[in-house]
């Protein structure tokens, strides 16, 4: 075994698939007021009716509530192009229903006592624009597809009931082997997704399917943990994984990867803590074009810290402090083996639950564990190593055998040049002489230009192959330093592959004013609304001046309340000065093009002065 | 020979200085508009001989007054800020700023709505543009190198 590996816990590669997973199974810690914990799909199932959505805008009931079963879930139905099967885990409720639910989860709450209380919210965080971008998304659920509070409150009176009936937390095991890695993965699935009703999230959804891969490799017959990979809102790829022995990213509980799961949203993290997620709203083409060219002029050429006005603040409060799921914990897992052949896993490409016909899909539930919403592949399942980013790295034992293999090659390319350059170079400086000789004989210019053709080429090849040794000689240099290293048992460093680190936003940090900074972000775009409705009894002229003024004002204000007026006041100043320029130019462009020609004329002249007086 | 002592005094960009000619600039402007509307309504002859307000609407004479202090209180801070900035003091760039920001409002008030003052807009915006130099900021120990969005 390797020396790095001697503090990892490993297991025999003889072990069952279903052993090695309860092995490495990972503690999930929640936040407190989390309200929906990994459950099994069975219940699950039977709890939810079968829908299939026509392309004509239709919805067709396919199987009753009550009578769906994971048997009947999977039964081959065609459907036509452009259909949508889904799940639907709460019936619509009429008013007096969704009266009734709402007070039912009023009342499961305070029995519970399961309450979530956010702090400094999301909107005093960010700025006051993306709390106007914030308002126009809120707004958008108007046009936009939904899940109602209603739904969400049903859907937790539900799921309580089925964990009151069988109270257990389930995970879906799934031990694939690529390119000699052993990879773990552990599907969490969930009746519910309440990050928007719960905690102020963006999105609710019926169902949601999250994952963990424990990357394993084998080495004197034992498997041994390398890598961890945890799926996550805005990363993607290398940023997902963190090696094992990275301590200050990575807990471990006796050798059990610790999770923190996101409230409501349930994305997983490595460190506890609030994440700020961000949002973009969908531009179409005409705006985000000259919306990129104005950032690249607003940060490259004045300078100032990049913004963009219709990215969202939200919250992913992955605070660990609530209920912990694993092993060495008071609730444990109830583990469940899915492969490509467990039916519902393959054979149903359906939604899991509601399809809420939200055209940018935030409210719509997700596919299982094996397709995206749309039914295709998903790479998580097919590639779980490029899911992290592990494609092309090879598990450390392999890692040493093909650097080893690199140095070879290379020197033994590097030993090919040492011949071949003096040759080349021989015979470049033969041909030279040649040419040469040819020299004052007119009789001779055919050939002098052929011969004089072949030597640039040559001289080109000899410059190549110099070039190509040198380069060698630096990778040589690289690989074999890093040979050195592993054999000697180093590693790189653990973060070396990261680019961008997820990092939780200070929970300590606290604002001048927090209270006056908080009520300010919950009142000031209506106070703003308030304001600009004052003006309709200005006379209409004085609408716009009025409208830019009133936003102006309520920026400073916002920026006073968030400690940022100097850089505020700045960036407005320079917007206006901006706006005072373009009118400056359509008013005296002529003479201001000619003042300009004049002082670099000027310039010129006292520049060439001084080199001719010395 | 006597040696020549050698001087740590550190060199203001060149854009402090341009910024401290278009203060003197915006102030004499000022300085000019304070006064302009008293002698329009002969107040230095008359005095203030009629009402200020009738109803709830200025009279000229009480628009000339108020349109008056306005610039003389521009006019006093831009004299304030002037001292602050040619003694490199944090809270006169923060000033100015905020200063040419309101100088710049009313200015481009004045364009859309009545009778735009050339001047006053373009020494506002090179003083804008000035005062957003790195350079001067570092000197006024306004940027650090790093910052976030503010709005």
């Amino acid at each position: 075994m390797a020396a790095q590996a001697s503090d990892r816990p490993t297991f025999p590669v003889t072990a069952s698939d279903l052993e090695l997973l309860r092995c490495f199974e990972p503690v999930v810690y929640y936040t407190q007021g989390e309200q929906f914990f990994p459950t099994d799909v069975e219940h699950y199932v039977r709890d939810c009716s079968l829908w299939e959505h026509y392309p004509d805008g239709h919805d067709e009931l396919l199987v009753k509530q009550g009578e769906l079963d994971l048997d009947k879930l999977v039964e081959s139905r065609p459907a036509a192009f452009g259909s949508v099967r889904y799940l639907r885990f709460v019936e619509p409720l009429s008013l007096a229903e969704t009266a009734q639910v709402l007070a039912a989860q009023a009342r499961l709450r305070r029995r519970l006592r399961n309450y979530f209380h956010a702090g400094i919210g999301r909107l005093a965080r960010g700025g006051f624009l993306p709390r106007l971008a914030d308002g126009l998304f809120s707004l958008s659920f108007l046009l936009r597809g939904k899940v109602s509070a209603a739904t969400a409150a049903a859907a937790e009176l539900d799921y309580n009931e089925a964990l009151k009936e069988d109270p257990k937390y389930v995970y879906y095991g799934r031990v694939a082997r690529q390119n000699g890695w052993t990879i773990l993965q552990y599907w969490f699935f969930f009746s519910f997704n309440s990050w928007r009703s719960g905690f102020h999230g963006v999105n609710d959804h019926e169902s949601d399917w999250e994952m963990v891969n424990v990357y394993l490799y084998e080495q004197d017959g034992q498997l041994v943990p390398e890598w961890v990979g945890y799926a996550s809102h805005d990363f993607k790829g290398d940023d997902l994984r963190r090696r094992w022995d990275d301590r200050g990213e990575l807990d471990l509980e006796d050798g059990h990867p610790v999770v923190n799961a996101g409230a409501g949203s349930h994305a997983s993290y490595f460190r506890r803590g609030e994440y700020q997620a961000e949002v973009t709203l969908p531009l179409p083409g005409w705006v985000s074009g000259p919306m990129r060219s104005w950032n690249k002029f607003w940060t490259e050429t004045l300078g100032q810290p990049a913004a963009n006005p219709f990215r969202i603040p939200f919250v992913d409060y992955a605070r660990g402090d609530g209920l912990a799921i694993g092993p060495g914990k008071a609730a444990t897992w109830s583990p469940a083996m899915i492969e490509e052949t467990t039916p519902w896993v393959s054979r149903y490409r359906g939604l899991w639950g509601l399809f809420a016909r939200d055209p940018i899909s935030g409210e719509n539930a997700p596919a299982g564990p094996m397709y995206n919403r749309d039914g295709s592949p998903r790479g998580a399942w097919y590639d779980p190593l490029g899911f992290a980013g592990l494609d092309k790295v090879p598990p450390p034992p392999k890692a040493l055998t093909l650097l080893d293999h690199n140095c070879k090659k290379v020197i033994h390319r590097q030993e090919e040049l040492e011949k071949l350059i003096p040759e080349k170079a021989d015979e470049l400086q033969a041909l030279g002489v040649r040419l040469k000789g040819m020299e004052g004989n007119p009789h001779l210019a055919k050939q002098h230009a052929a011969l004089e053709k072949a030597i640039n080429q040559l001289a080109e090849e000899v410059k190549g192959l110099r070039r190509e040794r040198s380069e060698n000689s630096a990778l040589l240099q690289g690989l074999t330093q890093q040979l050195g290293r592993v054999k000697a048992g180093g590693q790189d460093d653990p973060r070396a592959h990261i680019r961008h680190l997820a990092e939780p936003v200070r929970g300590d940090r606290t604002f001048r004013n927090e209270h006056a900074a908080e009520t300010w972000a919950a009142i000031s775009l209506s106070l703003m609304l308030f304001a600009i409705a004052a003006l309709v009894f200005f006379p209409v002229r004085f609408t716009w001046a009025g409208l830019a003024i009133i936003i102006i004002l309520f920026v400073v204000a916002d920026s006073v309340l968030r400690g940022a007026f100097i850089q505020t006041i700045g960036q407005i100043t320079l917007i206006l000065a901006m706006l005072a320029t373009l009118i400056l130019l359509f008013h005296f462009g002529k003479w201001i093009l000619a003042a300009g020609l004049v002082i670099m004329g000027i310039s010129l002249m006292v520049q060439r002065l001084r080199e001719l007086t010395g | 020979m006597a040696k020549r002592r050698k001087s740590y005094r550190r060199k203001s960009p060149i854009a402090v200085t341009v910024i401290a000619a278009a203060i003197v600039v915006l102030f004499l402007i000022r300085l000019y508009q304070v006064f302009e509307p008293l002698f329009r309504q002969q107040v230095f002859k008359d005095g203030i001989s009629g009402p200020l307000t009738a109803g709830l609407r200025l009279t000229p004479l009480g628009s000339a007054l108020l349109s008056s202090i306005t610039y003389l209180v521009l006019s006093a801070a831009g004299i304030v800020v002037l001292i602050g900035f040619l003694r490199l003091r944090r809270w006169s760039w923060v000033l100015l700023m905020a200063w040419t920001g309101v100088s710049l409002v009313i200015s481009l008030m004045a364009y859309f709505y009545s009778h735009p003052n050339y001047a006053v807009m373009a020494s506002d915006v090179i003083i804008a543009f000035a005062l957003n130099i790195t350079e001067v900021q570092r000197i006024f120990k306004i940027r650090s190198g790093n910052g976030g969005p503010s709005f």
